[in-house]
């Protein structure tokens, strides 16, 4: 057995808002000394590509857990929110 | 506009408790959740431990609550990649009501709690995410939702909205970022099995349940990895300190997966099925990241004031969170009958949380966190334990050391003495 995030939408529910309730600055990522957040993050919603220099952060598999905005020094965020009412993730049992 | 006794913002198990409080005393209480349901944004270990909050109000409590196991059997692990050395702690006494502690679904019973409070006169309203509170002449008079921008105000908001709370924040009780040393992520997988496989391999009959935590095995990053029986599911998961966490190269579910082919873990877990994946934050620090508690018209409660205390051997929050929850609750009902809602008449509300096991338990275990921040924890000490075990053991036709040598060789190898000694009066402080 193991995690494979990649399988993600596939054990856990989400209803994903299209208004995402993130917005991250990528260009403040491009300073940043750091990236805590790319493994950090527990659904992997964090991706630093090296060659290109550029930051793509996605919010859909996102568990609204809180890491990114206590881990990222540089408050890289225009918006941390929690998704409107009803939408995001909805865990069944756990 | 419509207009409460007083808000809950928040449908965990405190805010759901500081609304059946209020709700029995005959309060008009609007009881506010972002989830499209009660628990459906909740995730835990978890032992719910008792809840001695809510024995007056649900003196049946363990006939009809939504439980899975109670637990039995406590179980401490030091693990190394390939071996491990338990201590076991097997208790007859756990085995019948009050019961000390059980497994739960917080979807299901977090739901469960806040039908009682609706029961009782509540009104639910989920799929509610508050944005901002809203202010008169310095208090706070009620809240104001991210649909539609819709207000609703009462002379009293009781903030329960979990470890974050962003409104504690707004209401400015809260200031600055948080350290991530005080916050641990925790991931769970929940895994599918039938209940007489589990009751073989973990030694439980009926309604019976194990709770195991382990130390080690965690890449060297602060943390610890729990494991406890559901009814027909397992609960696996690592809690790890987002301080240490960000230093490494190390995601949460490479530490877990790797913990899950641990050859003693794999054993235990052989044909069972990954049901879903979780993540929450877990607010460790407890007293030391506490937010101010009150201010005109506004208490706050649970995760929100970081009522947890996380000491590697149990994790105590549910508890402290319907405690907290039934005090602002009580508060709140004196405020109305003295119909003073100001910072002066909700001072009781911290001074009852001081009074009670809440704030005497986070204090008691404030040094915790300073101990726990020992790396050494989380390698070298299950190292030591499961290789002092090793050699007693071993048979390899080689004459064995003398006991007290061999610890001691042990020690110096793999902590220094100077360390173990400095662990020791710190570890001991700490308790
Ligand atoms: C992995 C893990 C293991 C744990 N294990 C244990 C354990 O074994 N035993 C134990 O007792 N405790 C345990 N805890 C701690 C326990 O889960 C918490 O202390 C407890 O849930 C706190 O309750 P609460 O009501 O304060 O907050 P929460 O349970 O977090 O509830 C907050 C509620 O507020 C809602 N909310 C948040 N923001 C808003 C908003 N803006 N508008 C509307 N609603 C909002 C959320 O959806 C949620 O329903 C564990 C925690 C974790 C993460
Ligand atoms: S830590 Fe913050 S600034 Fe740095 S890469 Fe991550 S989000 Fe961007
Ligand atoms: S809230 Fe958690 S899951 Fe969502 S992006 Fe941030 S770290 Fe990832």
């Amino acid at each position: 057995m193991k995690i494979n995030l990649d399988e993600i939408f596939d054990y856990t529910s989400f209803n994903i808002d299209r208004d995402p309730h993130i917005i991250l600055e990528e260009n403040v990522c491009q300073q940043c000394d750091q990236r805590a957040c790319v493994n950090c993050c527990p659904a992997a919603c964090y991706t630093w590509d090296e060659d290109n220099k550029k930051m793509t952060f996605v919010h859909d598999g996102c568990l609204e857990c809180g890491t990114c905005y206590v881990v990222c020094k540089n408050e890289a965020f225009s918006r941390w929110r929690y998704p409107r009412g009803g939408f995001g993730v909805a865990f069944r049992m756990t | 506009m419509t207009v409460f006794d007083a808000i809950v913002v928040g449908a965990g198990p405190a805010g759901s408790s500081a609304a059946l409080t209020m709700a029995k005393a005959g309060l008009k209480v609007a009881l506010l959740e972002r989830g499209s349901f009660p628990g459906e944004k909740n995730m835990f270990g978890g032992v719910l431990h008792r809840l001695t909050a809510l024995e007056d109000v649900l003196p049946n409590f363990w006939d009809i609550a939504p439980l899975e196991r109670h637990i039995v059997k406590k179980t401490l692990t030091f693990m190394t990649e390939g071996s491990s050395f338990s201590v076991n702690f097997d208790n007859q006494a756990a085995n019948q009501p009050p019961y000390n502690g059980y497994t739960i679904f917080r979807p299901t019973f977090d739901r469960w709690l806040a039908d009682q409070a609706v029961q009782a006169g509540a009104t639910l309203l989920s799929s509610s995410t508050v944005d901002e509170v809203l202010r008169e002449g310095g208090r706070i008079v009620g809240v104001r939702l991210l649909r539609d921008n819709a207000e609703l105000r009462a002379p009293i908001v009781i903030a329960a909205d979990g470890v974050l709370s962003f409104v504690a924040r707004k209401a400015g009780l809260r200031q600055g970022r948080f350290n991530p040393d005080h916050q641990g992520v925790c991931i769970k997988a929940l895994i599918d099995m039938p209940k007489d496989v589990i009751d073989d391999r973990f030694g439980l009959t009926r309604r019976e349940g194990a709770s195991n935590e382990i130390v080690g095995n965690t890449g060297g990053v602060r943390g610890g990895t729990f494991l406890y029986t559901n009814y027909n599911s397992l609960s696996l998961g690592m809690v790890l300190e987002l301080g240490s966490l960000m230093k490494t190269d190390w995601t949460p579910y490479h530490l877990l997966n790797n913990l899950m082919e641990q050859p003693q873990i794999a054993k235990l877990l052989r044909g069972g099925r990954l049901l879903e994946y979780s993540a929450h934050l877990v607010p460790k620090g407890g007293y030391q990241m506490q937010p101010e508690l009150f201010s005109d018209g506004i208490m706050v409660t649970g995760d929100a004031a970081a009522l947890c205390i996380v000491t590697g051997l149990n994790l105590e929050g549910i508890n402290l969170a319907a405690q907290s929850g039934v005090i602002a609750g009580k508060t709140a009902i004196v405020a109305h009958q003295q119909r003073d809602f100001s910072k002066g008449c909700l001072s009781n509300y911290k001074k009852q949380l001081e009074d009670s096991f809440v704030l005497k338990d986070l204090k008691l275990y404030r040094r915790t966190p300073d101990m726990l921040h020992n790396d050494r924890i989380y390698q070298q000490y299950p190292e030591l334990v499961c290789g002092m075990m090793d050699e007693i053991y071993r048979i390899d036709g080689r004459p064995k050391a003398k006991m007290s040598q061999m610890i001691l060789r042990q020690v110096k190898e793999k902590i220094g003495l100077k360390n173990m000694l400095a662990d020791v009066y710190g570890g001991w402080r700490s308790l």
